[in-house]
């Protein structure tokens, strides 16, 4: 399902990010294209969160370079030091990169329906009317239009993570990027979400999942990342990720303790 | 010709008798004089009441007559005798209709003899025209404020959480400053203090612009806790759909705070309805001032207690009001 255009759609290189004296992200390099399922593991507080959250420009880098459709976004470069660019165009860049949260974030305020027509709406300035269709149509994807007037406070955590997927999906992202979607979840409740995700991912939609659901790995994934350390310490396809010649024995250790 | 001599016999006859009668109301005031004097009240009270009415057209012993009675009303009066000084009161107005004095002494007998639900109900009438037009000041003071202060609050709410340093510095400097001094120094500055600085105002603008920005300052705190309450993951979740900062408060952030910021914005609006009464001493006539008035002139402490209730009755219908408000507010909370 690749698509013919060669560029990458997002590509990170050798970006650098500190929280004080810890290194969050390490010399971090990763390409995604267009049409790619990458999932990323590893420890807790290894960077996968960062690295993520990095890429939709809610976390800022120290250095390095975040290439987005080919092209360097995000940052200017001023007197050689790295600076957020300004408000317009990060908004127009996000505006094409989906988030989902651990925490689902949903607005509370706002009923279902109103969670998934606010971006269309407000952002891209839409009508009311089609914004709503479009809402709908989102929904009924992830099997919550019969919800659509109901406020998150009363939902599931299932079904307020779905209520989040349609709301970036209402958004026609290009690229959708999951932080730790079923880590907030009872586990009875994980199912509904990797299935929606998983529809998703059928359906052609470039994506970067962080998780520690192997399931996931297995079944969606085009490639398989093991961050630890503010590292990638490798990331290949799931057959190869998961298979018996796996030769770290940290990362083999890490997919014990987790399968 | 007949007619002129009735006249100058009428008017030999009548002096006649008159001159003796002057001595006799000379000597009687004398001895009610000396009566009073030993305490002999009641000597005293027979010799001021011997005292003979006035005839027509006798101009010297007016003054002596309405002097004696009013004495024997006095006497009266103190031995508790209602009714007689009342009558001795209407004596001279009988033949002195504008004696204020002897008025007085028989309203004043009226109003201690009449129930004191009927007396209270007449004051009510007498001080509730100025107390109410207070009232209506108070309530325009109040109303201007509620519209002023939450928009000044959030201005400086949203400038105190800026990354700005110019725009957080002053608004830090606001807050620090009205909220660290009285309320009552602040109005005597601004109406008292500024024209030293080539400002004068008038005495509703120096009182607006005292409680505006006081009540801005207190509520710039309460609405930027009431932001920073919110949790981070709202703004993220508004940025990662592509919103401005100003997109995310404005649809996301803001409206969320309104549940929690009633309850204690209904508080500083209740205390302002309390507060108004502080500008009554720059020179603004509203409920207080009016009270303060009404009891300065009739030493009438029911224009106290009725500004009192005008007052209890404004902050509980607030207090009503926001209730209301709280309760459509929060819906989106219940499950």
């Amino acid at each position: 399902m690749k698509n013919a255009d060669a560029t990458p759609l997002i590509e990170c290189r050798n970006i650098r990010k500190h929280f004080g004296e810890h290194a969050a992200l390490d010399d971090v390099s990763i390409t995604v294209d267009r049409g790619d399922k990458v999932v990323i593991i590893g420890p807790s507080g290894s960077g996968k969160s960062t690295l993520l959250r990095s890429m939709n420009f809610l976390e800022t880098i120290d250095s390095g370079e975040i290439l987005f459709e080919g092209k360097p976004a995000g940052y200017r470069t001023v007197n050689g030091k790295l600076v957020l660019d300004n408000q317009k165009n990060l908004c127009a860049l996000r505006t094409q990169i989906g988030m989902v949260f651990q925490q689902f974030n949903l607005f509370a305020h706002m009923t279902v329906l109103g969670n998934v027509m606010e971006g269309p709406v407000t952002v891209l300035g839409q009508q009311k009317a089609e914004a709503r269709d479009l809402a709908l149509e989102m929904l009924e994807k992830v099997g919550m239009a019969d919800k659509a007037e109901r406020y998150p406070a009363t939902l599931s955590g299932g079904q307020k993570q779905r209520v989040a997927i349609a709301r970036a999906l209402a958004m026609r992202p290009k690229l959708m990027l999951f932080d730790e979607p079923t880590s907030a979840l009872d586990p009875e409740l994980v199912g509904e979400v990797f299935e929606a995700i998983k529809k998703l991912a059928l359906e052609g939609m470039t994506m970067i999942i962080v998780t520690h659901n192997m399931g996931f790995a297995r079944e969606v994934a085009d490639s398989v990342a093991f961050m630890e350390d503010g590292r990638i310490l490798l990331k290949d396809p799931p057959a190869e990720f998961f298979g018996k010649d796996c030769e770290q024995p940290r990362i083999k250790s890490f997919i014990d303790r987790i399968m | 010709m007949i007619l002129a001599l009735l006249c100058v016999l009428c008017a030999g006859l009548l002096h006649g008798p008159f001159q003796a009668h002057a001595a006799d109301v000379d000597e009687l005031m004398r001895q009610g004089r000396d009566a009073m004097a030993e305490g002999r009240l009641e000597d005293a009270e027979a010799a001021y009441l011997a005292v003979p009415a006035p005839g027509a057209g006798d101009q010297e012993d007016e003054g002596e007559y309405a002097s004696a009675r009013m004495q024997v009303a006095r006497l009266r009066l103190a031995r508790e005798d209602y009714d007689g000084a009342v009558q001795a009161a209407r004596d001279v107005l009988a033949h002195f209709s504008g004696h204020a004095e002897a008025k007085n002494l028989i309203a004043s007998i009226e109003r201690d003899r009449m129930p004191t639900w009927e007396r209270f109900l007449k004051d009510c009438q007498r001080f509730l025209p100025s107390l109410l037009s207070g009232a209506a000041m108070t309530l325009l003071l109040v109303f201007c404020t509620i519209i002023i202060s939450p928009v000044g609050g959030l201005i400086i709410a949203l400038g105190r959480l800026s990354s700005f340093r110019v725009l957080r510095m002053p608004c830090w400097f606001i807050i620090w400053l009205f909220r660290g001094t009285p309320l009552l120094l602040q109005l005597f500055f601004i109406y008292y203090g500024l024209p030293s600085l080539g400002i004068t105002l008038k005495p509703l603008t120096a009182a607006l612009i005292g409680l505006g920005v006081n009540y801005s300052a207190y509520l710039a705190e309460i609405i930027r806790a009431g932001i920073e309450s919110i949790p981070a993951g709202q703004m993220e979740a508004a940025k990662a759909l592509g919103m401005t900062y100003g997109q995310a408060m404005r649809r996301v952030i803001i409206p969320q705070t309104y549940k929690r910021l009633i309850p204690p914005v209904a508080n500083e609006f209740t205390a302002l309805i309390k507060d108004t009464a502080l500008v009554s001493t720059i020179a603004m006539v509203e409920l207080m001032r009016a009270a303060d008035q009404m009891f300065n002139t009739y030493f009438n402490v029911t224009a106290i207690i009725l500004a009192g209730v005008i007052y209890l009755f404004f902050t509980t219908v607030f207090t009503f009001i926001f209730e209301r408000i709280e309760e459509r507010v929060g819906v989106y909370e219940k499950r």
